[in-house]
């Protein structure tokens, strides 16, 4: 870890809503006491490091009218690789995991989020998943969202 | 007239989506790039964020890069009825990053999911601890993520 005081301070800020007026860092620099081109030039850094992924709209896929969902299947052992080549070909697919009960066995051991224009592409991709590889896709869609907001304390 | 604004819309959220641009003016740039105006720019960003349709205009961590290495996905089974008021309870931890209810199946009860983020194991499972203390549930399931096949973030 090879973030200083300024840069956490930056960073914390800017897991919130960047100001929208004509000089947001200029904005930030009073809010934060760091000079607005220090600012730009440590996201630029932090960005370059990959600390940051990137300072840009977050996108609400539901809102703009597309349909999304989580999706669970049990992949064999030895199946893996290939099952998640073909998951991962989605370019819908945000995130795809591998995970496993700690407390509890569970019946899925893949587990990724896609979203697609509607909900028939959505149904229609998911179906093309079950076809290519001949395993059952269980499709988990939000029925209702108390949080979302990834934001992290900065240490 | 509609479908116009939609297209303008959609013509910035592409344009932007990778990043904005690291300038003393960054909505003058954008503006530039698209052929609209730096205050259409400012007003079209807070429309979407008042909409909805963009959730923030900010910063995406690479978390495990600072540290956060531990994320774990927790079920929880939990009775309908319930379902309003335990929800409201896990989403006020700042560990929990994302809250959602989900529908069940036959091999599948859990219908509540929490997705905690922290530095180490022990600080999720702690969390986990006192939303059963404060919910009195005890029907869950830890997931723990063993590999990451693929993660990015939304775009369209």
């Amino acid at each position: 870890m090879i973030l200083c005081d300024t840069d956490r301070k930056i960073l914390h800020r800017l897991q919130s809503n960047l100001p929208l007026e004509s000089r947001p860092f200029l904005a930030l620099s009073k809010e934060l006491g760091i000079d607005e081109d220090t600012i730009i030039e440590r996201i630029k850094y932090m960005i370059d490091n990959k600390f940051v992924r990137r300072l840009a709209p977050i996108i609400n896929t539901q809102a703009m009218g597309r349909e999304a969902t989580l999706a669970a299947i049990k992949v064999p052992e030895d199946r893996i690789e290939e099952v998640s080549e073909i998951v991962n070909k989605y370019t819908g697919v945000s995130h795809n995991y591998l995970r496993k009960g700690k407390n509890k066995e569970i019946p899925y051991n893949m587990w990724f989020t896609m979203s697609a224009k509607d909900d028939e592409e959505l149904r229609n991709n998911l179906q093309e998943i079950e076809d290519r590889t001949g395993l059952i896709v269980r499709s988990m869609p939000t029925v209702k969202k108390f949080k979302i907001g990834v934001k992290f304390k900065i240490y | 007239m509609e479908d116009k604004k939609e297209d303008v819309d959609l013509k910035l959220i592409k344009y932007t989506q990778e990043g904005l641009p690291l300038t003393r003016t960054p909505y003058k740039d954008i503006g530039t790039a698209i052929g609209i105006s730096e205050e259409e720019v400012i007003q079209r960003l807070k429309n979407l964020l008042e909409t909805g349709k963009i959730r923030r205009l900010a910063a995406s961590i690479a978390h495990r890069k600072i540290g956060i290495n531990a994320n774990a996905m927790c079920v929880w089974k939990v009775p309908s009825d319930r379902v309003d008021e335990v929800g409201k309870i896990m989403a006020k931890f700042e560990e929990v990053t994302h809250c959602y209810e989900r529908p069940t199946y036959s091999d599948w009860e859990y219908n509540v999911f929490t997705m905690i983020h922290g530095y180490t194991d022990e600080e999720c499972e702690a969390v986990i601890e006192a939303i059963k203390k404060q919910t009195g549930l005890n029907d869950y399931v830890v997931l723990y993520s063993e590999k990451e096949f693929k993660k990015v973030g939304v775009r369209i």
